[in-house]
């Protein structure tokens, strides 16, 4: 259902999940459209809904929410819509969107931002198998310091739920033939090439997290 | 002349074809090319995906280690150099602190701009042995190469030339077309198979449509995926070329061609042969 259809019901919206008032574990209000905002420096309220993102994007006849909506919904804080949406996953950051914008909304930075938040929120995504993927190879990045496409497909395949899934779906024999293939034309290597730099790598990551080094 | 050179997890990978044409054509040029030591991932499409202050944290060590070599940084792989102009304006901007020494004003080059400037395709017109006469190309440049220009730098974001202008200094004939900055899809088959083949299958299609024997590119997540999709296809395929090896196959001439190309899916030899290059 049309999110920006006039509804009667108003005011209420009907497709997205109810737009309730929220408050902050610090009992402040949850000001999304200035959080976005702040932390993109994408200038949202300058949209005026001309839909040049959405025409420009390769892969927004698979999204649930179009990029010019997902602006829209920034706007009016539907933030649960948003981050549940399949639309954060399915974007490539192909920055077709921010480009052709008129008003120079960077577009592609916001779904990103929003990817960045649904991963971290507790809900679920909508495409299990490229969150999954995203987050293996960053463990490979941290293990290694570098990525080996053997290594990382063999960690990923390693997820219990990413095999039911492939499984399941019956795309198992076609990645196994891929693989194959990539062996016998030379392209895997099975010795990873290590970064003797990791333990810098690991210490930024440790620090993100706020540990202080002693 | 001299450079700092970051390759890259794929070059280290999937594309070392790649890196070996890299390799030959800068000694053909006489350009100095000193890999970083101890480079490490720049955190492509996944930190960016998940965790935007990696992001931005990690191409930055690459960059500490280039400015402590004082050379100019250039990148053959158009997400590393993505994530490295995207890190380096953040460092300006004093937007991320990382614990190393870096300022951020390096000039940091894509591959293809760097030798697309006119004393260098000077250059390599002055090198080139077996012209590509004949060879009836599209150039490709797919997204992180040129967008967001605000990072990339690209003026000619909606048209770009770099590709075309290489190609055509080899003597190849390059064919416009609409196609240059479409997404291939990049890794998006890992999840989504369906959109990945729609969006590869319509470049291969629009290729086809616009005259083109092979496609030109310079990303190697690009090339995987034009190429890959073909490696059972019966009839006509269509070779995805790094622009470096055909520089390499016109400096060179053909004669070692069967093992540069034998990482291809869509073999380019028949091709080759039949325009006389081999």
């Amino acid at each position: 259902m049309n999110p920006l259809a006039p509804s009667n019901e108003s005011p209420s919206p009907s497709g997205p999940p109810p737009d309730r008032p929220r408050t902050l574990l610090s009992g402040r209000g949850d000001p999304f459209l200035s959080r976005v905002e702040g932390e993109t420096g994408a200038n949202i309220s300058a949209c005026y809904q001309c839909e040049r993102c959405t025409n420009a994007c390769p892969v927004s006849q698979y999204m649930d929410i179009k990029p010019h909506q997902v602006i829209r919904h920034v706007q009016l804080g539907w933030r649960e819509a948003l981050l549940s949406s399949t639309t954060v996953w399915v974007c490539l950051s192909c920055e077709m969107c921010s480009t052709y914008c008129p008003n120079e909304v960077s577009v592609a930075a916001v779904i990103s931002f929003l990817r960045n938040m649904a991963f971290h929120s507790s809900i679920a995504p909508r495409e299990k198998l490229l969150a999954v993927f995203h987050q293996t190879f960053l463990d490979q990045l941290r293990k290694f310091g570098r990525v080996n496409e053997f290594w990382l497909m063999e960690a990923f395949n390693r997820h219990l739920p990413i095999l039911k899934e492939k499984i399941r779906a019956g795309t198992l024999p076609e990645e196994l033939r891929l693989g194959w293939d990539l062996w016998r034309k030379g392209k895997l290597h099975l010795i990873p090439r290590r970064s003797k730099a990791i333990a810098e790598i690991r210490a930024v990551y440790r620090r993100q997290r706020g540990e202080v080094a002693p | 002349m001299k450079l700092s050179f970051y390759p890259g997890c794929s070059l280290d990978g999937m594309a070392r074809d790649y890196a070996r044409s890299i390799t030959a054509v800068f000694q053909h040029l006489e350009i100095g090319l000193v890999e970083l030591e101890d480079w490490t991932c720049c955190g492509a499409t996944a930190a960016h995906s998940l965790d935007e202050m990696m992001a931005a944290a990690l191409p930055a060590r690459n960059l500490a280690l280039a400015e402590k070599l004082g050379l100019d940084l250039v990148s053959p792989c158009a997400n590393c150099f993505n994530r490295l102009r995207f890190s380096r304006k953040l460092l300006r901007e004093k937007m991320v602190d990382v614990p190393w020494q870096v300022s951020g004003e390096l000039e940091v080059h894509d591959m293809t701009r760097f030798l697309a400037e006119p004393a260098l395709i000077k250059r390599i017109e002055q090198r080139l042995v077996r012209p590509l006469a004949g060879l009836r190309v599209v150039c490709y440049y797919g997204c992180q190469m040129v967008r967001p220009p605000r990072i990339t730098g690209y003026t000619d974001f909606e048209n770009p030339q770099t590709l075309d202008r290489l190609a055509a200094a080899l003597g190849a004939e390059v064919r416009d077309w609409s196609y240059k900055g479409t997404c291939c899809g990049a890794s998006i088959g890992i999840g989504r198979k369906d959109i990945q083949d729609t969006l590869t299958g319509r470049l291969l299609d629009k290729a086809r449509q616009a005259g083109a024997e092979a496609i030109v590119v310079s990303c190697p997540l690009c090339q995987a995926n034009l190429d890959i999709i073909q490696r059972r296809s019966k009839g006509m395929v269509i070779p995805v070329f790094y622009f470096t090896e055909l520089m390499r196959l016109a400096f060179e001439g053909g004669e070692r061609a069967g093992v540069w190309f034998k990482q291809h899916f869509a073999d380019p030899l028949p091709l080759l042969e039949g325009k006389g290059l081999l």
